[in-house]
């Protein structure tokens, strides 16, 4: 060693601050950690992100396309303030769909954190401030609206706090799960272990959408939407814990039989502590990254349940709720823009998968974090 | 001759049906350094570990002079096994598996002192410092992980680890068979010095004769699970009985880099 600042550097360094280090020479992964706080942040505060409330119809905006935000007008005139063009309706007289052009004399402004519908943050207190809401009495559809002339780009971002959080509440359920079994087959062994691994074997084998498929069908119909929306998470995470499971049963049967878990046990430490101070330590950046990399699949699930119709019902909104209105081709041929939370589920899923192999790779110190 | 720290007699223990150790007995006194020879596989490493307990032999009885008199280590539940931990440690092979990568060397070497109750801190941290200076590491260690160390100084802090409760007994299980040769030496004069000034006992189990031959005051040679000969250092160096003895001494390779190495023939000595 002929760096000797850098030596002592890495000497203190803890295992995490090595594993950041790692992390950030990652260049895709960081980008979609950033993605999904962002993401995470607006379904968090989604009232106040979004214009209007989920069941807010805007009858003059019928099946309407996306706006866009301008600062010139029609006759190249620059506005400070970013406004938008309100809607000129017309029936096609030859196909009777609506037909919307942009008008110039409905110069709607963009006002910014100021006085719009008022809503309950997260149900709890009574407030009317929006990021932002059209001036003048007018409207705004950064998304368009669907068919009942709902405002898309609100529908998404309250679509997002259940979709999302379903995500994380589900793989906690199913750390929870998974740990809890995997732990008891790893260290106890014997006639547990043998159980816990024939359990896994025959939940594996079991198709799982067919089964999804009954079990949500078997939640009662009159159940309140937060029931469901428990229900359906529970059923998500009933078969997502076998993966981790094995997973932690494996480390566990490895690190038994490390000499510094050996050292731990003679030099008295108890069980619990051999297992929290000196076992989960060594695995926990596993389980994250297992944890990260199993989050799409609960999006997904959610997603895949309630396109079926058969998770999340109206009024509940999630993404999976919204893409049900986009399952027919005319939706695709007349009004693609109902297909937009789609593009949020792919991107969110792509984000997690992006940035668990980035923890996967930074939890891993032989990984040359992504360059070789 | 001075009082019988620990008594082996009849263990035996078997993994899976293959026999590792084979109704081994003997005796270790206080303050002596008892080796345990043989080669790979000849069970040395099972009979240390039974007697710690870091297994569980089948058959066979380990009684302990404790402070608190004679005890039977072999049916004790681990429970009651852990008051006597400060008694008998256990100094590993592998300087590199056998620290938690995941804490610093003062939380390796706290852990004991927490775990048998010594609340206050700054005791904690007197006895941190205090046997870091015995085991020759700088002050400086404390904050640092063991991946900034040498193997030697690593098998420093896993000394410093057994030695915090001041026990009477080491098990050296290896300790520097994964040491290069210079590094072997000060790790043994550390061993030898620690033992004068703290009067402790070692059970020195090694494959390396010349490590046995410098350290040990009397040696029992293994082979496949069984004791075939025991007596003093001298005795067994210089006249061994046992044509396996003979077989592992002719291995030693000699100072005298002129001297070529003839080890005897296994199929000759009929073993």
């Amino acid at each position: 060693m002929n760096d000797v600042s850098i030596d002592t550097g890495l000497a203190t360094a803890t295992p995490r601050q090595l594993a950041w280090q790692r992390f950030k020479r990652h260049r895709l992964a960081l980008a979609s950690g950033i993605f999904l706080l962002l993401i995470y942040t607006l379904a968090f505060v989604c009232e106040f992100i979004v214009p209007y409330k989920t069941d807010t119809r805007n009858v003059q905006a019928i099946n309407a396309p996306p706006m866009s935000v301008r600062f010139f007008d029609m006759e190249g005139n620059f506005h400070l303030r970013p406004f938008v063009y309100g809607y000129d309706m017309k029936v096609n007289d030859d196909t009777w769909m609506r037909e919307y052009t942009d008008n110039p004399d409905k110069l709607y402004p963009l006002r910014f954190f100021t006085r719009g519908e008022s809503y309950r943050f997260w149900g709890f207190f009574e407030f009317d401030h929006h990021l932002f809401v059209a001036g003048q009495g007018g409207y705004v559809h950064l998304f368009g609206t669907d068919q009942l002339g709902r405002d898309l780009f609100s529908r998404v971002f309250y679509g997002a706090r259940v979709s999302l959080s379903i995500g994380v509440v589900g793989v906690v359920m199913t750390l929870v799960l998974g740990v809890l079994f995997g732990g008891l087959a790893g260290y106890l062994g014997g006639l547990m272990d043998r159980a816990v691994q024939r359990m896994i074997e025959v939940l594996q084998s079991l198709p799982t959408l067919p089964l999804w498929m009954a079990l949500s069908a078997s939640l009662p119909v009159e159940w309140s939407s937060i029931r469901v929306y428990f229900g359906v998470t529970i059923i998500l995470s009933l078969f997502g814990w076998t993966t981790l499971a094995r997973q932690v049963r494996g480390r566990f049967l490895a690190l038994r039989e490390e000499e510094f878990v050996v050292a731990a046990r003679l030099i008295g430490a108890g069980k619990l502590r051999v297992i929290f101070r000196h076992m989960l330590p060594s695995f926990a950046s596993h389980i994250i990254t297992t944890a990260t990399l199993a989050v799409p699949g609960m999006i997904l699930g959610e997603t895949a349940l309630s396109f079926l119709g058969i998770g999340l019902r109206p009024p509940v909104v999630s993404w999976g709720v919204l893409m049900q209105q986009a399952q027919n081709y005319q939706v695709i041929v007349m009004t693609p823009w109902l297909l937009l939370p789609g593009l949020f589920v792919v991107l969110t899923v792509m984000a997690f998968n992006l940035m668990g192999d980035g923890l996967r790779d930074a939890a891993d110190p032989y990984s040359t974090g992504g360059q070789s | 001759m001075s009082e019988v720290l620990l008594e082996v007699k009849n263990l035996c223990k078997s993994f899976e049906g293959v026999v590792a150790v084979e109704d081994v007995t003997f005796d270790l006194l206080r303050a002596e350094t008892l080796g345990i020879v043989g080669e790979s596989g000849s069970g040395k490493t099972t009979v240390a570990r039974c007697i710690l307990r870091a297994i569980d032999p089948d058959t066979g009885t380990v009684q302990f002079n404790s402070s608190n008199g004679w005890v039977y280590l072999t049916n004790l539940p681990h429970r009651e096994l852990v008051p006597l931990r400060r008694e008998m440690q256990m100094v590993f092979q592998d300087p590199f598996a056998s620290l938690n990568p995941r804490m610093t060397v003062r939380e390796i070497i706290e852990e004991p002192l927490i775990i048998h109750g010594e609340r206050s801190r700054s005791r904690r941290l007197d006895q941190v410092m205090d046997i870091l200076d015995r085991v020759q590491l700088e002050r400086d260690s404390l904050t640092r992980y063991p991946h900034a160390f040498s193997g030697g100084q690593r098998q420093r802090i896993g000394i410093a680890r057994a030695l915090v409760l001041r026990p009477s007994f080491i098990v050296c299980d290896e300790s520097v068979s994964a040491l290069d040769v210079s590094v072997q030496a000060q790790i043994i004069n550390l061993l030898e010095d620690l033992q004068r000034e703290l009067g402790l006992t070692y059970l020195f189990v090694a494959h390396d004769l010349s490590v046995v031959q410098h350290i040990c005051d009397r040696v029992l040679v293994m082979n496949r699970g069984r004791v075939v000969e025991s007596g003093t250092v001298t005795d067994v160096f210089e006249r061994p009985q046992e044509n396996y003895t003979k077989l592992l001494l002719s291995a030693i390779p000699s100072t005298d880099p002129d001297v070529p190495l003839q080890p005897l023939d296994r199929e000759q000595l009929g073993i």
